[in-house]
């Protein structure tokens, strides 16, 4: 049971949110980690789908300055 | 026809005149566009992620409109960018689905403006709001208990704050749940 991982799962189904809106900051923040930096679908369990939309809605609001580009960059 | 949603991004130190003014001209240019204007509000002053024009915060405007002459549309876009008080602006094409949105929000302005019949659209869309702000206070609420009750430890410190002010904190806690869910 130790190394057994708990299931990833799709936030976006799990929670019925067929679109993403790039001004829902709140939400983008939980895919993104502390840099600013888009996690990857195999950490974060999102389908395919979804990940293509949240990827554009935080590219969206990167350029509506709703989101860093670059953030506590590592030196 | 398309909808469109434009955020565009103004100076903060802008005053409440100079803000309609500045709305009032932008409003005047998408006209050029024969474009039917649905909504233009406030959305907020907002920390900006990063620094525009030496700038830290602006105050968001939001333009929902359904799209016009295309020619005219582009105008309208290199007429925002060369606006000098309008620091960052994005337009984007609405899917079918945000046009029940568009709906919704529409008459959040029309309260402002024109208050002709808007009693009778507002109310349901009060209640969606409300129906939409209790799904979310809902989980909220339920990580609070589960919160206090993984921490009884705390508890005993929390009695002590609680025995130096007790009517205030007895009387605030329920107090302030429906408060948020009228807020919200």
């Amino acid at each position: 049971m130790a190394f057994q991982s708990r299931k990833k799962f799709c936030y976006f189904k799990e929670n019925g949110i067929t679109d993403i809106d790039y001004k829902d900051v709140k939400l983008l923040r939980r895919f993104v980690n502390d840099q600013g930096k888009i996690m990857p679908r195999r950490i974060t369990g999102s389908s395919a789908k979804m990940h293509r939309k949240l990827v554009r809605a935080i590219k969206r609001s990167r350029s509506i300055a709703l989101m860093p580009y670059v953030e506590n960059s590592a030196e | 026809m398309r909808y469109y949603e434009t955020l565009y991004i103004v100076n903060p130190n802008l005053e409440n005149e100079a803000l309609d003014q500045t709305m009032g001209e932008i409003r005047t240019e998408l006209e050029k566009t024969k474009s039917k204007l649905i909504n233009h509000r406030v959305w907020g002053k907002k920390r900006l992620a990063y620094q525009i024009d030496k700038q830290k915060y602006g105050s968001y405007i939001l333009l929902h409109f359904e799209g016009g002459d295309q020619d005219q549309m582009n105008e309208f876009n290199t007429w925002m960018k060369l606006n000098n008080t309008v620091l960052r602006h994005m337009t984007v094409i609405l899917d079918e689905k945000p046009e029940v949105y568009v709906e919704e929000v529409k008459e959040e302005p029309a309260e402002d403006k024109t208050t002709e019949s808007v009693a009778e659209k507002a109310a349901p869309v009060e209640e969606a709001e409300v129906e939409i702000a209790s799904e979310e206070t809902e989980p909220e609420t339920t990580e609070e208990e589960t919160e206090s009750v993984e921490t009884d430890d705390t508890e005993s410190t929390d009695e002590k704050v609680e025995a130096d002010t007790p009517k205030e904190v007895a009387g605030e806690s329920p107090e302030e749940e429906p408060k948020e869910k009228e807020a919200e």
